[in-house]
């Protein structure tokens, strides 16, 4: 016999978007972390800046302008590919998915390399200063967020190329866009902080 | 229909674990995870005990010389990190992990694998902290492992690139612990359960769990800042070269007092239970507790530089630390009161756990007004590294969290054996802990003010500070004894105590609703809740609303609404895996590397990526 109030489940889906998708809550997880941990190198970088007469301290040119404004402008590029490819990813198409999964895997391969060729450019090492020692810790923890999430398109590229996926997947696909949202939107200020503001302050 | 047998056969078959070891290698039940830590916790509390004891045996007597200078500077450091990274915070998570599913009704935690790779680095970071020791690589430069002091300059051993790797495994195991709990608390509760009905453990769980996600990502930076500075001569914290030793100093205490409340607010929540049980009542006060909790949670953040008082930073800025040190022990106090009006309009029953509660009382309070007495500028700067601080400490940390969490083991021992603990074991055990922590830890404070200084290796038999530090090593020897007697306790009840049955002490949430020990799966029927103390319900269990349509033959549960806890969706979980033990394995051998070169970054994710693909490649389940 039934019992009163009793809910029934049955009839629930088995997959979700967003706050439904256990994925999401991983990736939001994973922000969190990340994302304060950028905070405080840049915590470090502005507390050390103030105990500073100079900023960068003398003998250290400031960094190249051209080569961080380049990097910057291909990372917002990227957000392009990644809007579509969380609205296919949302509207259950897979051929675009695994088209922009690609697209998106490459521009990404370009701005690995364009991060390489930055912190290549850099006027300083990370052991000659405590402003080098911030610099590189910020633009090298920010690049393994880069890396990783670069991994993770791989992966769901290989996962789409198979052709064995079901909706769960899309849901996945659409969280690691936030990923890479997240990567590229908490550079700006970074950015700023380490090309712009030394000049303009 | 089938039959009630049935189901519980089919529910055992899907949330198993294979038995033997192939089982305790894969498991990713809660259950077993979370009693893991907690055992692992209380080893560890073990080995903390015994540097302690070994500690107070040199300082006995005057001009002992048991311990050399350096082997004493490496056993208190070891100790508190060992006391704080690898026991107090494990072990409250790990009742976490065992108790929140059984709580909120649900069948397991949303990232299981995680939780067992969570495990395994914090088990292997343990012991590569004593690895150190026992090479004499022990970390040297304390618990906060100042710089310059933890610099190679003056720290030219392994000591503070093992302690700072550890820091890295606990960290590492503590944040996926705390993101698993709290998308769990938030996703998970069973129907009904809405925001004004969770539990006051689980809220004291959910607000830590934000905690650590927080204050760990601060210490793990920092760390990593230090590990930097040491193997590739970074200069953080190199004044010389630009960098401020102070820097250290704000990032650790920005960890480091909300670290004191990552342990105490569990330990708030386990009084809360403790309290209602035995006082055969609903929490006085229950919407104060939860914004108690929440408050003392977020004003952690703001005082940690009350632990500088004596480095020279501005005046005003002091004043504002003074304030908020003050300020944060208003929400513990509202908490005090409630707890003491649910008694007082109860009826108490004086089992043991609640026992431990009055100690809590007693030493909290105590270990408090000191505290405030600390937040004030000019005391601080006559008490500062002296023995005060170090009896304020313990009694805050000991009463605070440890009687608790005492109380607790003792308390849900049966749900999770089966069995009773023995109350008279339990009575001896309290009355020496407590007898223990006073001759302990209130002497020290009389010391402090004689102007005994903190982490000296012996003193002179002049100052006349003997008789009280023999008194302190007696007392300490009475503790270890409480504690001994508690672990012979719920090691001999296993065997011997009596059958507990589902809900022996007629407690009111609804981990009691299932067996002890729960089956694989925690419920035979994932219950509707219908009210903030759904096992006291007037309503027979049998009679109680329950959700229907949860397939039993596959591992799926119930997503809810962060807020209501309305049915949004159904998920299925990924079963018993070995690709969490590898993980852990690379992630281990990665930071064990970075000790020596910097290429351990790369080794380390080569080799703990591949198994995390696996693990995560979507087979039948959706999450990690």
């Amino acid at each position: 016999m039934a019992r009163v109030n009793s809910v029934d489940v049955s009839a629930l889906p088995r997959e979700g978007f967003g706050v439904a998708s256990p994925a999401w809550w991983g990736t939001i997880g994973f922000m969190v972390i990340e994302g304060s941990s950028l905070v405080l190198c840049a915590f470090a970088y502005a507390y050390l800046s103030r105990r500073s007469p100079m900023w960068p301290p003398s003998g250290i040119a400031p960094l190249r302008l051209g080569v961080g404004t380049l990097v910057a402008a291909a990372f917002l590029l990227s957000l392009v590919p990644a809007i579509m490819l969380h609205r296919a990813a949302k509207s259950l198409d897979r051929g675009v998915v695994l088209l922009m999964l690609l697209i998106g895997a490459s521009i990404e391969a370009i701005i690995v390399g364009l991060r390489g060729y930055e912190l290549h450019a850099l006027p300083m090492r990370w052991d000659g200063t405590a402003y080098g020692s911030t610099v590189w810790f910020t633009m090298g923890l920010h690049t393994t967020l880069l890396v990783m999430d670069f991994g993770e398109t791989l992966v769901f590229a290989a996962l789409f190329l198979r052709g064995s996926v079901d909706k769960r997947h899309f849901a996945d696909v659409a969280d690691s866009v936030l990923y890479w949202f997240f990567v590229v939107l908490i550079w700006i200020p970074l950015y700023f902080m380490l090309y712009v503001a030394p000049r303009a302050l | 229909m089938t039959s009630a047998v049935d189901e519980h056969a089919v529910l055992a078959n899907t949330w198993g674990t294979p038995r033997g070891p192939l089982g305790w290698l894969t498991s990713v039940d809660h259950k077993s995870v979370g009693l893991r830590f907690i055992g692992t916790a209380l080893f560890f509390l073990a080995l903390g005990g015994v540097l302690a004891l070994t500690m107070r045996t040199q300082l006995a007597r005057p001009e002992t010389h048991l311990l050399t200078p350096q082997l004493y500077n490496q056993f208190f450091s070891m100790h508190g990190t060992t006391m704080m990274f690898l026991f107090a915070v494990p072990a409250m998570m790990g009742l976490g992990i065992y108790l929140v599913p059984l709580m909120i009704g649900t069948r397991n935690v949303i990232f299981p694998r995680l939780l067992a790779y969570a495990y395994w680095v914090y088990l292997i970071g343990g012991l590569f902290l004593y690895s150190g020791l026992v090479t004499g690589n022990g970390a040297p430069a304390g618990w906060f492992s100042y710089t310059p002091l933890s610099e190679t300059q003056f720290d030219p051993t392994k000591g503070s690139d093992i302690w700072a790797q550890t820091i890295t495994f606990t960290e590492i195991s503590m944040m996926a612990v705390a993101v698993t709990l709290i998308v769990t608390i938030l996703k998970q509760r069973a129907p009904g359960m809405s925001l004004n009905r969770i539990p006051l453990f689980v809220w004291s769980i959910l607000v830590t769990s934000f905690m650590v996600v927080f204050a760990m990502t601060t210490i793990a930076t920092a760390s990593f800042f230090l590990a930097a500075d040491r193997l590739i001569n970074t200069r953080f914290f190199d004044d010389a070269r630009g960098g401020d030793a102070l820097l250290w100093q704000h990032l650790f205490w920005l960890f480091g007092h909300p670290e004191v409340y990552i342990i105490f607010l569990p330990a708030t929540g386990i009084v809360s239970h403790l309290v209602t049980t035995f006082s055969r009542r609903p929490m006085f006060g229950y919407t104060p507790i939860v914004f108690a909790t929440i408050a003392t949670g977020i004003i952690s953040f703001g005082v940690w530089v009350h632990h500088m008082f004596a480095t020279g930073l501005p005046q005003l800025g002091l004043g504002f630390y003074t304030a908020s040190s003050l300020i944060v022990t208003i929400p513990t106090a509202i908490q005090l009161f409630c707890w003491i009006a649910t008694l007082w309009s109860g009826q108490p029953q004086w089992r043991v756990p609640l026992l431990f509660v009055l100690g809590f009382f007693f030493i909290l309070v105590r270990g408090g007004l000191t505290g405030v007495m600390l937040a004030s500028v000019p005391f601080d700067l006559q008490a500062h590294d002296t023995y005060f601080v170090v009896g304020h400490l313990h009694d805050v940390l000991i009463g605070g969290a440890v009687f608790p969490l005492m109380g607790a083991l003792l308390y849900w021992y049966p749900k999770a054996t089966g069995r009773m603990p023995s109350e008279v074991a339990g009575r001896w055990a309290f009355g020496l802990l407590f007898i223990g922590q006073n001759l302990t830890f209130l002497p020290m404070h009389l010391l402090g003010l004689h102007g005994m200084p903190r982490r000296v290796y012996t003193y002179l038999a002049s100052t006349g500070w003997g008789g009280l530090n023999l008194l302190e090593t007696v007392g300490a020897y009475i503790l270890a004894l409480g504690v001994l007697v508690t672990v012979a306790n719920l090691i001999v009840s296993r065997f011997t105590g009596p059958r507990a049955g589902n809900d022996p002490w007629g407690a009111d949430t609804l981990e009691w609703a299932t067996t002890s020990p729960p089956p694989p799966g925690n419920f035979a029927e994932i219950p509707v809740v219908m009210s903030r103390d759904p096992n006291w319900d007037p309503a027979r269990p049998e009679d109680r609303p329950v959700v229907t349509g949860l397939p039993l033959d596959r591992r799926e549960l119930l997503f809810t609404s962060a807020l209501d806890a309305t049915p949004v969706r159904r998920i299925e979980l990924p079963g018993p895996t070995i690709w969490s033990l590898p993980a852990a394995l690379g992630t281990a051998v990665g930071l064990i590397m970075l000790i020596f070169t910097p290429w351990g970054l790369v080794v380390g994710t080569l080799l703990a990526v591949p198994p995390l693909v696996v693990w995560a490649w979507p087979k039948h389940g959706g999450s990690a």
